[in-house]
């Protein structure tokens, strides 16, 4: 608590010293799109008579403010992809100015515009930070068509995909699980369908995706890894449109209006696979009334009560359904919902409240004749969100807030509605609190020096009501401690500082560093490749402490040519503490057994042991912004440990996702107004696998010898695919193209797993055997809008 | 419930896997320093039972296991008895005296090339068969297409004794050919109850008139978790960290060592 006083003492030291002010007015507003009214967010806003120029950017709900001395001055907005617009005016009082920027209808190659303020990764004080363009990934060829941000975001740098076609993903050598997924700021739990070839997000609903790898900031919390914000779009409050596409997986659909013309609207936004169709043309009638599909729908409305005032509300539903006839049902899928209300206290203090609610569960359903049987299991959140903005001066910005989410999880429950030799089984519900309140302060005392420094006090409280259980060495119950609804059974806090800090070294050119600390209490306990429905995620507990990540890094930002380059490197190490593995052999937590019966493990925590780890690495970026044909390339050269007591010996050992070399290059290139063509080349080494050694004889049957843990590689990984996208027509009321792809271009037969059996030609030989998962996979899409 | 669980994570793959394929590939693995592995079996079956002690191989090598000569096995129980095995061919010892009684619990030491490995069981009580059946599924259902029925299972009913805890094993044998798979169920859901377990077998190609008997043998809880663990391995395609069993002896000698009572059934495919 001490270390914490002192933190809030300098900080309020800091403040006072460059907080005196003379005559100083606040310019404030947002800055929109002028076609749909869309607020911008991370819009730049400079003001060009002051040396150094001053600026600021728009926050997530396209808001700024900058506080100036009196004068006449140019306030200039501009925003990648858009026409920038330059203001005159004459400061005397407290001004709101509100910008309308006006898309770029030229071709990028065109674009010829003061390059003053390009230099945002330059000038930035965050780093480690990657921000996916929803427009930009219209034209990079993916798996079936199927825009998908996730696997966008994997071909950065530090940023890995789980495995072929993947939208799970491990940033700087964290686990799928350390991600905090966040749609509208509600946590998503799983964010795939159909075993994680398809992401949940429905790019055509997306208006702004950010990751962050490192330095987090203050207010986002309970994930080490990374922090991945991705935000709906509002809708468009000038003029009713609509947009949607037909592709071989599944149609999308997106409506979009003013609710009250400029101060509401609202947008709905479907996507449906049609897999299933296919099934029904089958004559089989053990196919034709099977079911499987997956659908996403996002809504999305707004309005403004006032100048100071504005309402947001937003849901998602998505869902990915499995059946047989009517004898067996699986479905799985998150909800979403998030209540938001935006207020001005002043031109200087923004501040947002939400109410966020969050679900992921899956069913099954079992009704063969005369039994009915069905298993569920979910876990909720409802979550309260305050933030304050206050942007004091041009030097400081003030952020705090606090956030409180209530936890509940049915792990599993097995309810009989028929007579049946099998018991039903509730296992005991968890129930947890989690509340965090963070202050951070952005201060710039030089032109060439900025810092963002904060802190964020987290605690995680397990609830009763239910038997809380603790183990001896041999995973067997020791002791058994009943609590009843609402007591506090076990309480973690955690003090977690973060820091940003960033040197311009030249006018192309800075450093930057960061720290940060992370804590987790929400753990998933998976012994499969990501994206399996059954998955469960676990509180902290008695038994499990918090999982705590330390990550510190160092950048050196360049840009080239006017800023057309933009090349970055970034070097980090994490040190990760309380991380958990499966013992050998464990009874996990559900699987599908013998018979592939489901069997639920209610003592699983007693099958985990507990240890550290480490990741670092180098990640290189060199991305051409502008010109006809632009495109990135990265690579990341990294390592990931845990070192387990009970695991090689407690010996350090390589994390699942450790992967040593990953390069990934992505070029667009735009060959006409008609044409863009597109490829991405992903090259990586294998991931660390478990594999045999040896073998030997037990009950007449060959049995693996197995070493250690994840000792061996996979085979090394690389793949093209490329795209064409072909703008049909292009008017003012309608615009329609087709877009090509084929996935996995020279057709690689790259590794999806390698199984190790006996010789189905020669039973006295084993051997390795290797699944390739696709190969040339074309497809098209046919996309419109009006 | 088994039943209708099967074949479910079996279909989401098939279903997944839109265009895979397979081969075979040369993968350069370690080779290994050679370990003991010992399968020891005692039951209340009559005398004589057999401790059969072999090494591992690298991968690669064809499936010749060495067999261990040499070593002292020795078998006790915790009333007293003991006996020191006779290696009848190479690697396979054998008793001549003890008699496997439920109820006590035995004790497997085998000392080999100057390292002593230690493995206990306790033979739980038998337990009668009451009934088998064949059970008819399609895509892994019961009934669901009687017409173009796909696969045929026995289904075996015995009731579970009242106390908790209790481990059993089937063993399913088709026109005296041992089936491969494991089979294994306790009474955690089912305590005292009527279980009906089905056994989930790969491929049944039954025939009018073939006999299937079904050995049912009641195991203890070290036993029963080497079962299952080296199911779990066996079926463990898609894990992502397989392990070896968990073995019930010491020192690091892989297999296991079963003290268990048997009862067993038959019928004859209609």
């Amino acid at each position: 608590m001490k270390k914490l006083t002192t933190i809030l003492l300098i900080l309020t030291l800091t403040i006072s010293l460059f907080a005196q002010t003379t005559n100083k007015y606040t310019i404030s507003g947002s800055v929109r799109d002028s076609a749909t009214g869309e607020e911008l967010i991370g819009a730049n806003l400079f003001i060009k008579e002051l040396i150094p120029a001053t600026g600021a950017s728009t926050n997530a709900y396209g808001f700024y403010s900058i506080t100036i001395p009196e004068g006449n001055y140019t306030v200039t907005a501009q925003f990648i992809g858009y026409e920038p617009k330059s203001v005159q005016i004459a400061l005397k009082q407290n001004t709101k100015l509100d910008f309308t920027l006006a898309e770029n209808t030229t071709q990028l190659g065109e674009v010829v515009i003061a390059a003053e303020k390009k230099d945002e990764n330059i000038t930035k004080t965050q780093m480690g930070i990657e921000k996916i363009d929803i427009k930009e990934i219209k034209n990079i060829p993916v798996l079936l068509g199927e825009r998908d941000v996730l696997k966008i975001i994997q071909l950065r740098p530090g940023v890995k995909s789980a495995g072929e076609g993947n939208s799970g993903f491990y940033v700087r050598g964290g686990a799928a699980d350390q991600n905090l997924i966040l749609l509208d700021e509600a946590t998503v739990y799983n964010a795939s369908h159909l075993l994680g070839f398809f992401s949940v997000f429905n790019s055509d609903a997306l208006k702004d995706v950010t990751l962050y790898k490192g330095g987090q900031p203050s207010e986002y919390g309970g994930r080490l890894s990374s922090v991945l914000d991705i935000r709906m779009k509002d809708g468009n409050d000038k003029k009713f449109g609509v947009e949607g596409g037909i592709g071989l997986m599944a149609s999308r659909l997106t409506i979009e209006g003013p609710i009250i013309k400029e101060k509401g609207s609202f947008t709905i936004s479907g996507r449906r696979t049609y897999a299933d169709l296919f099934l029904k043309l089958s004559n089989d009638s053990t196919i034709n009334q099977n079911k499987l599909y997956f659908y996403d729908l996002n809504v999305k409305a707004n309005y403004r009560l006032n100048d100071k005032d504005r309402i947001f509300l937003s849901g998602y539903f998505g869902k990915d359904v499995l059946g047989m006839k009517k004898i067996f049902g699986f479905d799985w899928g998150n909800t979403t919902s998030t209540l938001r209300w935006n207020h001005l206290f002043s031109a200087k203090m923004f501040s947002n409240t939400s109410l966020i609610f969050s679900n992921y569960n899956y069913n099954i359903n079992i009704e063969p004749a005369g039994t009915k049987v069905k298993i569920i299991s979910r876990i909720q959140d409802y979550n309260v969100k305050q933030d304050f903005q206050y942007f004091l001066n041009s030097k400081n910005k003030l952020k705090f807030g606090f956030n409180s989410i209530y936890h509940r999880i049915i792990p599993g429950a097995i309810t009989n509605e028929s007579d049946s030799t099998i018991s039903e089984l509730n296992l005991n519900n968890k129930h947890a609190l989690e509340n965090a309140a963070y202050i951070s302060h952005e201060l710039k005392p030089t032109a060439l020096f900025s810092v963002e420094y904060g802190i964020r006090l987290s605690s995680f409280s397990v609830l009763g009501p239910g038997d809380f259980y603790t183990y001896n060495e041999m995973g067997e119950t020791k002791d058994t401690a009943s609590y009843s609804s609402g007591e506090f059974v076990k309480t973690y806090f955690n003090i977690e500082p973060r820091i940003n800090a960033n040197y311009i070294i030249s006018a192309n050119s800075s450093l930057k560093a960061s720290y940060g600390r992370n804590t987790q209490n929400l753990h998933l306990l998976s012994n499969f490749t990501s994206g399996n429905p059954t998955d469960i995620w676990i509180p902290s507990s008695n038994n499990v402490k918090p999982e705590i990540s330390n990550q510190i890094s160092i950048g050196y930002f360049r840009n080239f040519q006017d800023n057309n380059y933009e090349f970055s490197t970034e070097i980090y190490y994490k040190h990760l503490q309380n991380q958990i593995e499966y013992k050998d052999g464990a009874k996990q937590f559900n699987i599908f057994g013998n018979g592939n019966e489901l069997i639920f493990n209610e003592n699983v925590e007693s099958q985990l042991l507990f240890g550290t780890g480490r990741a670092y690495g180098i990640e290189f970026f060199l991305k051409k912004k502008y010109g006809r044909f632009n495109g990135w390339l990265g690579y990341t050269l990294a390592k990931s440990e845990k070192k387990i007591e009970g695991i090689n010996n407690g010996e350090y050992f390589p994390a699942k996702q450790d992967r040593t070399h990953d390069i990934s290059i992505v070029g667009i290139y735009e060959l006409s107004k008609k044409w863009t063509i597109s490829a991405t080349w992903v090259y990586y080494t294998g991931n660390a696998v478990t594999f045999p050694s040896g073998k030997y004889q037990v009950a007449g049957q060959i049995v693996n010898y197995y070493m250690e843990r994840n000792g061996y590689r996979m085979p090394d990984y690389h793949r093209l695919d490329i795209g064409a996208t072909w703008q049909r027509k292009k008017t003012e009321k309608f615009e329609s193209s087709w877009n090509f792809s084929l996935y996995n271009a020279y057709g690689r037969k790259n590794a999806f797993s390698i199984t190790f059996k006996e010789d189905p030609n020669d039973p006295t030989k084993t051997q390795a055997v290797q699944t390739t998962l696709f190969q040339w996979i074309p497809s098209f899409t046919y996309n419109f809008k009006f | 419930m088994k039943k209708h669980f099967f074949n479910l994570s079996n279909w989401l793959i098939i279903t997944l896997i839109l265009s895979s394929c397979t081969k075979v590939i040369d993968i350069d693995l370690n080779s290994v320093s050679l370990q003991l592995v010992i399968e020891g079996n005692i039951s209340d079956l009559p005398v004589p039972y057999t401790i059969n002690l072999s090494k591992t191989v690298n991968f690669s090598e064809t499936n010749v296991f060495p067999p261990v000569s040499g070593a002292i096995v020795k078998i006790s129980d915790n009333t007293g008895n003991s006996e020191i095995l006779t290696e009848t061919s190479p690697g396979i010892y054998t008793t001549s005296i003890i008699q496997g009684t439920p109820g006590k619990t035995y004790t497997l030491t085998v000392t080999s090339e100057g390292k002593n490995y230690e493995a206990v069981s306790t033979m739980p009580f038998s337990v009668n068969i009451d009934t088998l059946t064949i059970q008819e599924f399609c895509n892994g259902i019961q009934g669901a297409g009687a017409n173009n029925i796909i696969a045929e299972y026995i289904n075996v009913q015995f009731n579970d004794s009242a106390e908790i805890n209790n481990y059993y094993r089937f063993i399913q044998i088709n026109n005296r050919v041992q089936q491969d798979d494991i089979f294994l169920v306790d009474d955690h859901l089912q305590n005292g109850k009527t279980i009906s377990n089905l056994l989930a077998h790969t491929i049944n190609n039954f025939q009018p008139g073939d006999t299937v008997t079904v050995l049912l043998q009641t195991i203890d809880i070290g036993v029963y978790e080497y079962f299952r663990t080296l199911s779990q391995l066996r079926s463990a395609e898609l894990s992502s960290s397989p392990s070896n069993p968990l073995s019930n002896f010491n020192n690091g000698a892989l297999g296991y060592f079963s003290a268990y009572s048997v009862r067993s059934k038959t019928i004859v495919i209609p």
